[in-house]
């Protein structure tokens, strides 16, 4: 599944949680570079620069969000955070830095191939549809003609419901943070007032998901934010 | 100053040394006599008046310038040597001597008594300067208080004592006992103490004269009250007044001051404890979490790729997977509780609607709850609940969790959301057995297990870890057995005052209808 084999760095201190996720990779056929500090992975970042960067967050020598900061200014690579549980804020962090997605630990082989194809998919400008016609569930989206329907039926958003859905469908397969949609939506002044956020995804629910008490979608990232999928998890 | 060494003669000393500094004047004039006329004389015979009133007081003063006037009468008007006198005018030279020499004596002694108070002012306000700095700098109440009682022995003449409160708010004196106190004196400290408003906000009682009971004003509350008592036979307490006033508001301040130094340092001490307790936890649960990371890694890597294994060793890698999956999940639960009993759990307490952190339960549990359908049912127009998403979708999680593990496959599992205003109530029911008869308050303690060699899985935290979020919600949560059969636990939160959304300007040119 990969013609021109992906190349994907590796960052973690943990020898055996490194080796683990190398061989995953290498047995699912990606070119696996690696690094175990903050130093070592902008250098190697720096001189061949790989397809997608899978990066914990406690390394020996410099917080991964300090990281993700430098690689952001250069590059628009896919990353890929590897955490803890109870890690909240650094998530947070390292995805208002930039970072795509975040795998909790302990995670199957499964979960960690889904999410790095997932990514990469994302950032290859060919898969890229290109097409105005966003299609999920029983829903379509025309963005040229700003247009919703579901099974047919027209759906009537309203102007912040629309664009809010628009800069989920944007971003699909990405983790947004409160912040990022806030700002992107509201404006920066609105940071804080996640409540906004979270009453318009449960009317976004209501009017676009089958079951908006379990959505398929417009799915909630505890603690962090959404994601939109286009496919529901286990169709 | 040299001028008080004649002060310390008694009284009669004093007047004897006032009629004497008279003679010896009438003596030296008596020698100058062919020299000066007799109104030189008399000038010269009003002097030891000055000298007197300055130096030896007013009794002395007045007596000497009858004295003089009499001495003046005797030894130089003529008749000499005799008090009779010749002519008219020298009654005129009488009276104006007896007048000036009595106005002088006035005026010089209240100069100097009132000097005399204004040295004594001066020391005074020195002394209460040195104190406001000594209480300034002191770091113990011990030493506040032996500062204000030695500046009350040495500068108002009497015994000062403290009364503080104790944790119980009653008034205790401080250090303890240092000598008896008749009842009613102790009422009226206790009474001032608490009096507040009725004894007004700087309250001076004075008892019976010999004692003086000031509260110490505090900026936020009163810190105790000043006990002044005077040494036997003294009734000065009351003209010192306005200075114990000072005295006492310097001490309140300095109460306070040390007071709220506590404070800092208890909250610097809890700040650290909280801190080290939360380096250890995060480092425990890294150094846990790893190992099973990988070991769990390893086996789900083992159990997918290995074509080269046969049936049995596949089964026994993804055993390895599941179990090291658990052992994780019991990890993960047992730092929950160690967090939430660490001490004050942190919220970070949103506005949200409670179906989303099910939903996202729900969704997080995925295969856990496959053999399980969920249904949830929300009461219409759901008002929005400041909750710490993360804790709360572990309650939700441990409970639909529990519901899958005690219930047969297949049975239905749902969820019910009311709004019972002004709380939220959230209700998780499945079809298993139900909780054990009479146990159902044991349920959330700590390591309770639903049957004691239950087979299913489990360390028995996942309702202790919901009750102790739930609690610092401050909402409640109790189990029951409905009588339709199974197991019911819900759970209420206090809705609160949610924040009103600015509404949308309406604008139908951005979306479709």
């Amino acid at each position: 599944m990969n013609d021109a084999k992906s190349t994907v760095l590796v960052v973690e201190d943990d020898l055996q949680i490194r080796r683990f996720v190398c061989q995953t990779l290498e047995r699912a056929d990606y070119r696996v570079t690696e690094a175990c500090t903050m130093q070592a992975a902008q250098d190697e970042a720096g001189a061949r620069p790989p397809d997608l960067v899978v990066l914990d967050l406690g390394l020996p020598d410099g917080n991964g969000v300090d990281f993700v900061r430098v690689m952001r200014d250069w590059s628009r690579m896919p990353i890929l955070i590897l955490s803890a549980r109870s890690a909240e804020a650094d998530k947070i962090d390292a995805l208002d830095a930039g970072a795509d997605d975040y795998l909790t630990k302990p995670f199957s082989v499964g979960e960690l191939l889904a999410r790095v194809r997932a990514l990469l998919r994302r950032a290859d400008p060919d898969s890229s549809p290109g097409t105005p016609l966003v299609r999920f569930g029983d829903v379509e989206v025309d963005l040229v003609r700003r247009s919703v329907q579901r099974a047919g039926e027209p759906v009537h958003l309203t102007a912040i419901e629309y664009r809010l859905l628009v800069v989920l469908i944007a971003n699909a397969g990405k983790v947004l943070t409160h912040r990022h949609l806030l700002r992107e939506v509201w404006g920066a002044g609105y940071a804080e007032s996640t409540h906004y956020l979270r009453i318009y995804i449960s009317h976004l629910r209501q009017k676009l998901e089958a079951d908006p008490t379990q959505p398929a979608h417009l799915r909630t990232e505890i603690g962090v934010g959404y994601r939109f999928d286009t496919q529901a998890p286990n169709a | 100053m040299e001028t008080d060494s004649l002060e310390r003669f008694s009284p009669v000393a004093r007047h004897l040394l006032a009629v004497l500094a008279c003679a010896l004047m009438t003596a030296i004039c008596l020698l100058l006599r062919g020299v000066f006329d007799i109104t030189n004389i008399a000038m010269l015979m009003l002097l030891p008046v000055v000298f007197v009133a300055a130096r030896l007081g007013r009794g002395p003063a007045i007596l000497a310038s009858f004295v003089t006037v009499g001495l003046f009468d005797f030894f130089f008007v003529p008749p000499q040597l005799s008090f009779a006198v010749s002519d008219v005018q020298y009654l005129v030279i009488f009276a104006v001597m007896l007048a000036v020499s009595l106005f002088i004596s006035h005026l010089t002694a209240s100069l100097k008594a009132s000097a005399r108070d204004a040295r004594q002012r001066e020391q005074r306000s020195q002394a209460l300067y040195s104190l406001a700095r000594t209480l300034a700098g002191t770091m113990s109440a011990d030493e506040a208080v032996a500062a204000v009682v030695r500046f009350v022995r040495e500068q108002a003449g009497g015994e000062a004592r403290l009364f503080v409160p104790d944790v119980d708010d009653k008034v205790r004196e401080f250090p303890r006992n240092t000598g008896p106190l008749s009842m009613d004196r102790f009422l009226t400290i206790e009474a001032v103490y608490l009096g507040g408003d009725a004894v007004g906000a700087s309250a001076t009682v004075n008892l019976d004269g010999s004692c003086l009971v000031l509260p110490l004003v505090g900026s936020t509350r009163r810190r105790g009250v000043l006990f002044v008592a005077a040494h036997a036979g003294d009734d000065h307490l009351y003209e010192l007044r306005s200075m114990l006033e000072a005295v006492a508001s310097l001490t309140a301040i300095a109460l306070e001051r040390l007071h709220f130094v506590d404070i800092a340092q208890a909250s610097q001490l809890e700040t650290e404890a909280e801190r080290l307790r939360s380096s250890i936890l995060s480092s425990i649960s890294h150094d846990i979490r790893t190992p099973l990371t990988v070991l769990f890694g390893q086996a789900d890597a083992l159990a997918l790729a290995g074509s080269h294994l046969d049936d049995q060793e596949r089964e026994a890698a993804r055993a390895i997977r599941d179990q090291a999956g658990r052992l994780h999940e019991m990890v993960d639960k047992l730092l929950d509780m160690a967090r939430l009993q660490a001490g004050k759990v942190n919220l970070r307490k949103e506005w949200q609607p409670i179906d989303e952190v099910i939903g996202a339960s729900i969704q997080l549990l995925g295969d856990a709850l496959r053999e399980h359908p969920v249904t949830v049912t929300l009461a219409p127009e759901l008002p929005l609940v400041a909750i710490d998403a993360v804790l709360m979708e572990r309650v939700c999680c441990n409970l639909l969790e529990n519901a899958a593990k005690y219930s047969p496959p297949a049975t239905p599992i749902t969820v019910t959301i009311t709004n019972a205003a002004p709380s939220l109530v959230v209700e998780v029911r499945d079809q298993g057995p139900g909780f054990p008869p009479g146990g159902l308050k044991r349920v959330f303690h700590l390591f309770e297990r639903g049957t004691a060699e239950s087979s299913a899985p489990g360390v028995g935290l996942g309702l202790a870890i919901c009750r102790a979020i739930v609690e610092a919600h401050g909402g409640t949560i109790d189990a029951s057995n409905p009588p339709e059969g199974g197991a019911c636990v819900r759970f209420s939160l206090l809705c609160g005052q949610a924040p009103q959304l600015e509404p949308e300007p309406s604008d139908p040119a951005e979306a479709q209808p």
